[in-house]
């Protein structure tokens, strides 16, 4: 029983730290790019009020079904919260009992899912074409880290979270070959996970004007904003957990800081690269992340073999 | 070879089809031809002497000749020859035959003379409507002299739609515009596409036409004028006004002084700068490079305070009136400018070197929106797009006007013919703008800044100007006329025929290329439909219907 509470408050804790932590990240993610744009940029806290003006305007009905409009909404920002209990923040995962790896990769795929049943909802041409582009990143992306997971599965022989997220990827004798070709994998797809440039292709303002967002505003923008935001820092800590495992076993506090900061980092690496680069097209875009997912089977086959 | 000389060959190939010519200096021919033989002529013009198609004009002139009236422009730019091939038409049924077939570049002109004043093309086979609103009657036509320039006609009917074409078969349609993040301004394009891929488009355009010819051929002046044919544009304004200016001081055989021309190509020099700049950093926008974009936006910035401290504003200078200019630069100016100058290179060298090696920008602009140098020359392509695609024309060398004979400078070309040697070309012509302007105020001699003009000016004089805009040629027609002001005045900015090019840029590429090659014609579709927008500040909430915003607008207007 006792247990069980446990497990409860650490989901909650964990829920409420992204809540709280995302959009300071989105803030400094603003901030750093508005400096390497020679600009002032907004103030660090902007995010937050960006988010509760939204949350506080008339909540419009629009699109072709604004029932599935609504339910794409709170799905996108309940599925993120969702694996938010699954991941460990410092600690070890709060949910580990309740649910394992596989789970993790179920979740992560809803995310997706959600921009689909958004595009669907809208029914504009642009949503679609949005949704036809996601789609087709979908395919390939959603392998890559799902092998990412289960090569940790393989080297530490469970597939439950606290094992497989503790730098599981490195666990082999000698030199763990699998683990540092997926490193490499995940870094190069790592801007496509959190939908920042060059590979926020199914949202490309100025292409297709948001693709499946086209017809959100107000509170309902809000809960996607507030989705993609955690989606940032939710990526983060899963690769700082699977990859950068590192200090991790120190006295709390520190362990703790010390992941902070690495997902930070991890954050202000993925402002670095979204303001140095243009956005790729989706063909372009897809022929890279099949060759990812070539090279990400040759690691599974290797870590299969226990290298 | 001079005009006398073209004419000379003109005489020996045509003969007794020439029914009058005028030459009045050696970069300019008119020769009158029989309706019946503008084809001929022009097929021959345009395919043998391989001169380049600029634009048509047509003019109602009942009033003084009792006649309609056809010009057809061309330019022999090897040559330094501008040359209108001219034909009257009868007043009861203007009509002529069209010259699309062979001349392609000529389809919008033809409309827009349908449309317009009502003479028709005979063959021509898309003769959909290009410049009138949709509710627009038939057999109205704005730019007729016996139309008034506020008059609407009673049978003006704002429910009637546009009637688009059919979408091939398989295609699915993805409207683009009027309101669209990527374009400034409405306009409409219905793309037919298939997947991801464009497979053809239909371009609605003119939404917001002015009138502002028929304005200025009724009710303003010729001082007047080019303070209206700044606010054509807002990026290029000060080359409308330049022209305009420079062809009814060609009509009315009229000089400047020399310090007024050196001035005049230190602006159009100051406004190619700030337009490359603003379009390099639009087009990185475009693809999604949002850090170029500001940067080149802030390094662009100096320019428009220069700009300002020169003529009052960072915009619409407000420059030129008949016969000379109206700003001075003073020495002080001169100093600030060439401090300004210096910075500006030694920021955009660095700019330019680190984007001309980035793979990223490249993968997205190589071969995207080819135009070749035979659609160059058959949709009558110019500027960037033109000499990007390796075609060596530029008006500044070619049709030197206001001080550009007396400056050296490189035509910069390259042979790509997509939308990265488009980029690479403006971002290569910033370089050669500084050594222009640099030279110019070497050069500049004191003077007097305007002409004292004390005679009418002649009437029924034709005057023509082409002028290098940043997007390419802006060519100005002026017939001069009575109460002072002109008779007939046409621009034709340079993307209007650009423009015509895009269904072929696109055709067969990605929808995601789609805006970065409309972008890379550095598209201005407030020079092609002269389109203004009304800011309306309203305290209640209401909505307008378009009845009663007419009404409003018309009543502020004081009608």
């Amino acid at each position: 029983m006792k247990a069980v509470i446990w497990m409860i408050v650490g989901g909650l804790a964990n829920v409420g730290l992204v809540l709280l932590v995302a959009p300071l990240a989105q803030g400094v993610l603003r901030k750093v790019t508005a400096r390497i744009q020679s600009r002032q940029g907004p103030p660090l806290l902007q995010p937050y009020f960006d988010l509760l003006k939204l949350l506080g305007k008339e909540d419009i009905e629009s699109g072709e079904s604004p029932g599935m409009q609504r339910f794409a909404a709170y799905l996108s920002l309940a599925a993120i919260l969702a694996v938010a209990c699954l991941v460990p923040m410092g600690f070890s995962a709060p949910m580990n009992g309740a649910g394992d790896v596989i789970l993790l990769i179920y979740l992560l795929t809803l995310c997706g899912i959600c921009t689909l049943l958004a595009g669907l909802a809208a029914g504009s041409t642009y949503s679609l074409v949005g949704i036809s582009r996601e789609m087709m990143s979908m395919i390939v992306l959603e392998p890559l880290f799902a092998i990412a997971l289960v090569v940790g599965a393989l080297h530490a022989q469970s597939f439950r979270l606290n094992e497989v997220l503790s730098g599981s990827v490195y666990a082999v004798a000698g030199t763990p070959y699998s683990g540092l070709i997926m490193l490499v994998v995940m870094v190069l797809s790592f801007q496509a996970f959190v939908q920042r440039v060059p590979f926020d292709i199914s949202e490309a303002e100025t292409e297709l004007m948001e693709g499946p967002l086209v017809e959100y505003s107000g509170p309902k923008l809000a809960l996607f904003k507030y989705a993609h935001m955690a989606k940032l820092i939710i990526y983060s800590a899963l690769f700082v957990t699977l990859f950068v495992p590192w200090g991790s076993g120190l006295f709390l506090p520190l362990a703790w800081l010390l992941f902070w900061a690495k997902v930070f980092v991890l954050v202000l690496l993925v402002t670095v690269v979204a303001a140095t680069h243009a956005r790729y097209r989706i063909d372009q875009a897809i022929r890279f992340f099949a060759g990812l997912v070539g090279v990400s089977f040759v690691a599974l086959i290797l870590a299969s073999y226990g290298h | 070879m001079t005009a006398r000389e073209m004419f000379e060959q003109f005489k020996q190939r045509f003969g007794p089809l020439i029914v009058r010519a005028d030459l009045p200096s050696d970069n300019r021919l008119f020769v009158f031809v029989d309706p019946s033989s503008v084809r001929y002529v022009t097929q021959h013009i345009f395919r043998e002497l391989d001169a380049r198609y600029v634009a048509t004009i047509g003019a109602d002139d009942r009033p003084f000749s009792g006649k309609f009236l056809v010009s057809h422009n061309f330019a022999f730019d090897k040559e330094h020859l501008l040359c209108g091939v001219l034909a009257y038409l009868p007043p009861d049924k203007p009509q002529i035959d069209s010259i699309t077939d062979m001349v392609p570049a000529a389809s919008w002109g033809e409309r827009e003379m349908r449309d317009l004043v009502g003479i028709e093309p005979v063959g021509h086979r898309y003769l959909k409507r290009l410049v009138l609103p949709d509710g627009w009657p038939e057999g109205s036509h704005p730019l007729r002299k016996d139309t008034l320039w506020n008059e609407v006609p009673a049978e003006y009917n704002p429910e009637r739609e546009f009637k688009f074409d059919e979408a091939p078969e398989g295609c699915m349609v993805v409207p683009f515009g009027p309101f669209h993040p990527t374009l400034d301004e409405p306009a409409h394009f219905r793309l037919f596409v298939e997947g991801e891929m464009v497979r053809g488009c239909e371009y609605r355009g003119f939404m917001v036409h002015r009138g502002i010819e028929k304005l200025a051929e009724s009710v303003m002046n010729y001082n007047d004028i080019p303070m209206l044919a700044e606010r054509i544009c807002g990026i290029c304004g000060c080359v409308h006004n330049v022209a305009y200016v420079q062809s009814v001081e060609e009509a009315a055989a009229l000089k400047p002084p020399p310090r007024a021309e050196y001035i005049r190509t230190i602006m159009l020099e100051l406004e190619r700068l700030h337009s490359h700049l603003l379009w390099v950093g639009l087009a990185c926008h475009i693809v999604g490079f949002d850090t170029l974009f500001m940067q080149s936006f802030r390094i662009r910035e100096p320019i428009m305070w220069m700009a300002e401290k020169i003529s009052g504003n960072r915009k619409t200078y407000a420059l030129c009136v008949i016969g000379g200019v109206r700003w001075n630069i003073t020495p002080e100016l001169k100093v600030e400018l060439r401090a300004v100058l210096d910075k500006l290179e030694s920021e955009w060298r660095p700019v330019i070197a680190a984007v001309s090696r980035d793979k990223n920008i490249q993968k997205r602009t190589c071969g995207v929106g080819v135009a070749d140098a035979g659609l160059v020359k058959n949709i009558g392509l110019i500027g960037p797009v033109a000499r990007a695609a390796g075609v060596d024309i530029d008006c500044r060398r070619d049709h030197p006007y206001a001080a550009y004979d007396r400056v050296e400078f490189n035509v910069i070309t390259e042979q790509g013919a997509d939308v990265w040697s488009r980029l690479l070309v403006r971002a290569k012509e910033v370089f050669e703008s500084i050594r222009i302007i640099r030279q110019c105020l070497d050069k500049m001699e004191d003077g007097p800044l305007q002409l004292e003009i004390k005679d009418e000016l002649p009437i029924g004089r034709m005057g023509l100007s082409s002028v290098e805009a940043p997007r390419g040629e802006s060519h100005h027609f002026v017939i001069t006329g009575e109460n002072n002001r002109p008779r007939r005045w046409r621009v034709r900015a340079p993307t209007y025929q650009n423009l015509q090019g895009i269904p072929a840029m696109i055709k067969d590429q990605q929808i995601a290329d789609m805006t970065i090659s409309l972008g890379s014609i550095d598209p201005c579709f407030s020079c092609t439909d002269r389109l203004e927008t009304v800011d309306l500040r309203s305290g209640s909430v209401k909505v307008w219907s378009q009845e009663e915003l007419l009404k409003l607008t018309r009543k502020k207007a004081g009608r």
